[in-house]
């Protein structure tokens, strides 16, 4: 065997002992019943209507949520990937905020706005009991997962927008005004990326459990953490997750034979991208998309501000969670670093097609990924919690674990789309020059995709440092992260001490962003 | 350009041999590696203790961080989220119980530790620092100890006159559609729920719990809810536990405080003290008695009786909180918590069941 399979099969090891097997173990214990085969816990989401209801619930939120970010994504990706509209990296950064943190914190500053004694009961008290009922429901569940997951849509545009030949824009303009253009030409050859934008969205929703839980909506993924986490039946647990899973396999197979190929092929289009000049209308569109920021975002920020203005507060805050920021930065590096090592090879191998379970390998990626949180944690306590894996249970093994079985969808998929804008006659000459795997990798593909690669590390350190759903259920003990210890600080904690520390939970994210974005521009200033 | 040197002669930028990418890329490898091992390596044994926390984490944190200056020993602690108060970590325990990890279980109230007892996952510890706790407190055998209590109270909005001072109130039709409860799958709901049974019956149990739903009784998701709506002026009333009311209260809350059924003719409040417990075969168990002591201690009373917690001290001579009486001046129902204990796991199918699962 070459050092390259033994490296891409080790990677699938790792994979399917971190992913794969919490998931079979769970569906055994939902099938086996005291030593016996036994579909009780199925028959029972069957006939029990409350399974359906829950199941209908989790499917209306994420099809309105589908809906709410398509519908304002798409427009506003073209306004800001496309047009001359003022600041628009300025607007991109701020709309693309609420997907970097937690979206139970973006709950928890919407409640600040709309709960019976936030910022708007201050004005309007008469309204604050309508808007806090509106709030926690369906209405205000689609209204925070639409804000987190509104950038999918928009980044997702302006990439694909970039792929648009300008040529054929430039065709159609000679008969046509923009918008005759856009819905002619710009929009359906860019559709592939706003598709995987819609289904990504689905199936984030789909598995999202926080804001629910939060928002009292009741869906199957807090279906899934309450037997769990009130009941401690596995079997019941993991029967509940199925049918998000079945769901989750249907929306995937629709993508893998429609898009796949497309969406990996990300290559920018040549020659200049036309620009959509605005003319009399910039400054109404300007005014426009400016306060649907500020409601949309600063608004709730904020409340949080608002909320969290005192010393005494912050104070407090760092006293009680400097520890778990600190080990939620540790953990999130970490994991970030790990999945992009996993992520390299496993997209090294769905791009090569080196084994022919690669197909599988991808797959598995983002049933995993688009797995809800609860069943991942309630897999891996299941499988870890033995004395002979003690060294895993109760070490923060299992949360890095968790991060791999749960992310590495998001660096093996950059990865490949980095990969196909290689030439793959690189590594062939390198091949027939002699130079080894580990050799080709190290001084040709690695620098090569170096971008990509950064990235990746960058969007896995973020989705790690936001995580809750894994980390709550797996966590060792005293080795909370923040996003768990403010979830449990919830319980009777003071307001303005659950406010300051989402803020600061939110500097934590955007800190190393911004850090990145001087970087990059004092390196483009110097060169 | 750059690309086709590299190309062309790969090794050419550095005719040492030495490939500083390759070097960065161990050098990374090797920091994860190290990292994790660091991470794998579970603390030693000397100078912890692990506390399963179901009080609420922004109580009992200030209590553990105070053991852990006082005696240098450091507390690794879990704790329940709102939405799984009580019933969390206990089934944490439970699923650990071949593979204990926990030392000390601080339960929030008796009837889960009752239920460790009952499983065999405690084990007895009889802590100097109770020797001032009634006996009513404590389980005969020692595996667990009362300390610090709460009571099951009604919360009422300012607006309304003349308050309910019953349970009862919950299905006169006077106050339907006004009255809110958390869901009695969970937390001390479920506690007080089957102490109803145990005191009243399963038959007149049950018809309460059907009445309720006749009258109109929504459900929240915990008790700290119930009294925000109430707050509000959502619903008029609620039956929560004495920190839930006191702490909002204390915030300025338009609510304010009743202790139910305190007529001779009537059943008495629900008190719950917080429980703590030893657990068999966890790593640390010296710590843990440690531990124990400090949180029997009369100290730790006083402070839980100043905090928002506002709990009522069991020892005798420990000032309690301003809002609360003294725990020899409220009526109190009788009850026996390892009975409770084991009519709640009876009645968890019905109430499943009642709630709609």
């Amino acid at each position: 065997m070459t050092v390259r399979l033994a490296v891409l099969w080790i990677a699938v090891v790792i994979l399917a002992v971190a992913g794969l097997v919490p998931l079979l173990t769970m569906f055994l214990q939902s099938v086996v019943v005291d030593g016996q085969f036994n579909l009780s816990f199925y028959a029972q989401i069957v006939t029990s209507s409350r399974q359906w209801s829950l199941l209908g619930n989790s499917l209306i939120l994420a099809s309105l949520t589908t809906l709410g970010t398509t519908l304002v994504g798409l427009p506003l990706g073209i306004l800001l990937g496309k047009s001359d509209l003022p600041l628009r990296r300025t607007f991109i950064f701020l709309f693309t905020i609420p997907l970097l943190i937690p979206p139970y914190v973006t709950a928890v500053s919407w409640f600040d706005v709309l709960g019976r004694n936030g910022l708007l009961s201050k004005s309007y008290p008469s309204l604050a009991a309508t808007t806090s009922s509106w709030l926690f429901g369906l209405p205000g569940c689609v209204l925070v997962l639409s804000s987190t997951f509104l950038p999918v849509v928009m980044i997702l545009t302006i990439t694909f927008l970039k792929t648009v030949n300008p040529h054929l824009e430039e065709a159609a303009r000679l008969s046509s005004n923009w918008f005759g253009v856009l819905k002619g030409v710009t929009v359906p050859l860019a559709r592939s990326g706003i598709f995987l934008a819609s289904l990504l969205v689905f199936l984030l929703s789909l598995g999202e459990f926080g804001v629910p839980m939060f928002l009292r909506y009741n869906v199957f993924p807090v279906e899934a953490f309450t037997q769990f986490s009130a009941f401690f039946d596995y079997g019941a647990a993991a029967a509940a997750a199925v049918p998000l899973a079945l769901i989750t396999c249907l929306v995937l197979l629709l993508e893998a034979n429609f898009l796949r190929e497309k969406t990996y092929q990300l290559r920018p289009a040549s020659g200049a991208a036309l620009q959509i000049r605005l003319g009399r209308l910039r400054n109404v569109v300007f005014l426009t998309v400016s306060l649907f920021c500020i409601v949309l975002v600063l608004l709730p920020l904020s409340a949080l501000l608002v909320q969290s203005a005192s010393q005494a507060a912050y104070t407090e805050a760092i006293w009680r969670a400097g520890d778990s920021l600190l080990r939620s930065l540790l953990y999130a590096a970490m994991g970030a670093s790990l999945l992009v090592l996993l992520g390299f090879a496993t997209g090294y191998l769905i791009h090569s097609r080196a084994l022919g379970i690669c197909r599988s390998v991808d797959t598995l990626t983002v049933v995993l990924f688009a797995m809800p949180s609860t069943v991942i944690g309630i897999g891996l306590i299941s499988l870890w919690n033995q004395p002979s894996t003690t060294f895993i249970y109760a070490t923060p093994a299992i949360i890095l674990l968790g991060y791999i079985a749960q992310y590495t969808a998001l660096s093996s998929r950059i990865t490949v789309s980095t990969l196909s804008q290689i030439p793959v006659s690189m590594e062939e000459a390198a091949e027939i020059s002699g130079a080894g795997w580990l050799r080709q990798v190290a001084l040709i593909i690695a620098p090569l995709a170096k971008r990509g690669l950064a990235g990746a590390w960058l969007v896995c350190y973020i989705f790690c440092l936001r995580d809750t759903g894994i980390t709550m259920m797996v966590y060792p003990p005293g080795r909370d992260t923040l996003p768990v210890r403010i979830f449990s600080l919830m319980a009777n904690g003071p307001p303005d001490l659950i406010a300051a520390l989402c803020i600061i939970l939110i500097l934590c994210t955007l800190l190393p962003l911004s850090l990145l974005a001087v970087v990059i521009r004092l390196k483009r200033q110097e060169s | 350009m750059k690309n086709n040197e590299f190309y062309s002669n790969p090794g050419k930028s550095n005719p040492s041999g030495s490939n500083p990418q390759c070097g960065r890329l161990a050098a990374l490898i090797l920091v994860l590696i190290v990292l994790c091992a660091h991470c794998a390596r579970p603390e030693s044994d000397r100078g912890q203790v692990v506390a399963y926390v179901s009080e609420d984490q922004v109580f009992s944190e200030p209590i553990l961080r105070e053991f852990e200056t006082e005696t240098g020993i450091k507390v690794n602690a879990v704790f329940d989220t709102e939405e799984t108060k009580s019933t969390g970590v206990l089934n944490r325990l439970v699923a650990e119980k071949n593979n204990p990890q926990a030392d000390v279980f601080w339960a929030n109230e008796p009837i889960r530790a009752e239920i460790l007892k009952q499983q065999g996952i405690s084990t007895p510890y009889v802590s100097l620092s109770a020797a001032g706790i009634p006996d009513i407190f404590k389980d005969p055998q020692g595996h667990w100890t009362g300390f610090s209590a709460r009571t099951r109270v009604l919360v009422v909005h300012q607006k309304v006159e003349i308050p309910p001072d019953s349970i009862q109130a919950f299905t006169d039709p006077h106050w339907r559609g006004q009255g809110v409860i958390a869901n009695p799958l969970f937390g001390t709901t479920t506690t007080a729920l089957a102490a109803l049974f145990t005191s009243w019956g399963g038959e007149r149990a049950k018809a309460f719990l059907q009445e309720l739903k006749q009258n109109e009784v929504r459900l929240s998701s915990s008790n700290g809810e119930s009294a925000d709506l109430v707050a509000a002026g959502e619903f008029a009333f609620s039956l929560v536990d004495s920190d839930d009311a006191v702490s909002r209260m204390r915030r300025g809350s338009p609510i304010r405080m009743v202790l139910p059924d305190q007529s001779e003719d009537q059943i008495g409040c629900l008190v719950l003290p917080n429980a703590v417990v030893l657990i068999k075969g966890g790593p640390n168990p010296e710590n843990g008695k440690r531990l124990i002591d400090y949180l029997l201690s009369k100290e730790t009373e006083r402070r839980l009786a100043l905090s928002d917690a506002a709990q009522i001290p069991l020892h005798a001579g420990v000032e309690p909180p301003p809002e609360m009486p003294p725990i020899e001046n409220i009526k109190t129902m009788q009850v026996d918590y390892a009975e409770v204990a084991g009519r709640m796991q009876e009645i968890m199918p019905f109430l499943k069941e009642w709630v709609g699962y």
